[in-house]
């Protein structure tokens, strides 16, 4: 399989599985670890996309939630100098990804002209 | 309590804090506006290919020949598209007519649709079911077909659609992930040659022995590309069946 067909069987995979994960979450989990989500049902709709993208984390807060083992504190707490150091590294990238994107574009080989390497049958 | 002066949104700027604000205001508009135009300039000309819908809908009798992606050998023309013509066909979005023209094979058929046009390329992107293309009454027969050759090759392989101007741009980097996604849907792939070969620049572009494009040519989709294969006439379209041994990325 090459790396097209790779990246739509994975892409599909991928969905699949958040498409189960959002019908459990959405149908019984958020109900056990979110008490103002009860009895609340349109908005589920809508966060539906964002578990198709996101399930793996979805699935680590709902556990965290279950077993109590958040640090909920950690949450309030202001932006710290990891974050910093992490935005600049994403800025840096970035740059440095342009740069070698531009870099390694190709140029349109217009000197190369056909070549008839046998004559038809 | 500090005395540095504070900005908060809903309250005039503080006097020492003006200048700072003003200028870097007008560094961000300037930085974003020479952002924006080196982008623009930066990028090529996606060229003239648009969908002809100022055309209207066009509706021509062919012989259906599987390539194996689907051709019309025009018998029956009309203003625009004329009888001899040969051309290649799409449905709508991703997708191409294999399912819906395999049964037609060298039959005559009728096919109805919106023309997509760049330069000497155009397709049809065929209506929905029976109403894009069906069994017609006449006379026909696929053109036998004219060997050209093995020839060596440069140039990209595009998806045919978004080439005849489906997509703006319609071929390049930038459009690798969507003509990938196309020709997975069968659309009909199209080599644009760097220079044009028996006078056409662009081959629809298959595998050996009639045979749908290779899985090996994915990965060298919308970059620059040297292959060599057989070129073949049919009707007035060249068909270039590529060897995929010999892909290569261009010098």
């Amino acid at each position: 399989m090459s790396i097209a067909p790779s990246l739509i069987f994975f892409l599909q995979v991928w969905g699949g599985v958040g498409a189960g994960v959002a019908l459990l979450f959405l149908a019984w989990g958020i109900d056990r670890i979110d008490e103002d989500a009860r009895g609340a049902y349109v908005f589920r709709v809508l966060i539906i996309p964002g578990i198709l993208l996101i399930w793996p984390l979805v699935l680590w807060r709902w556990w965290q939630l279950e077993a109590q083992s958040g640090r909920w504190l950690a949450r309030y707490q202001p932006v710290r100098r990891a974050h910093g150091l992490a935005a600049l590294a994403m800025s840096v990238a970035i740059a440095l990804i342009v740069f070698f994107g531009l870099s390694a574009r190709q140029d349109w080989p217009a000197d190369i002209a056909p070549v008839r390497v046998e004559t038809g049958s | 309590m500090s005395d540095k002066p504070f900005f908060v949104g809903y309250l005039p700027a503080p006097g020492g804090l003006r200048g700072c604000l003003v200028l870097a205001g007008a560094l961000l508009m300037l930085g974003m506006a020479a952002a924006g135009f080196a982008l623009g300039v930066a990028q090529d000309d996606p060229g003239e290919g648009a969908f002809r819908f100022d055309y209207g809908r066009q509706t021509v009798t062919g012989v259906v020949e599987l390539t194996p992606y689907p051709l019309i050998h025009v018998t029956e023309g009309n203003d625009r598209i004329k009888a001899g013509e040969t051309f290649m066909m799409s449905a709508g979005g991703k997708s191409g007519v294999d399912g819906r023209a395999a049964p037609l094979a060298g039959q005559v058929a009728q096919v109805s649709g919106v023309m997509l046009e760049r330069g000497d390329l155009y397709m049809l992107q065929l209506r929905g079911g029976r109403n894009g293309i069906r069994a017609a009454e006449g006379s026909g027969a696929v053109p036998e077909p004219q060997d050209l050759g093995r020839w060596r090759l440069a140039g990209e392989i595009c998806d045919g659609k978004c080439l005849s101007g489906a997509m703006r741009p319609g071929r390049g980097l930038a459009h690798k992930a969507c003509a990938n996604l196309c020709l997975l849907g069968d659309v009909p792939p199209v080599f644009v040659s760097t220079q044009p070969v028996e006078g056409s620049e662009f081959l629809l572009i298959t595998g050996p022995d009639g045979t749908a494009l290779p899985e090996a040519a994915y990965d060298y989709v919308a970059q620059y590309v040297t292959v060599e294969g057989q070129v073949r006439r049919h009707g007035s379209l060249l068909v270039f069946a590529m060897d995929p041994d010999t892909l290569a990325l261009a010098p």
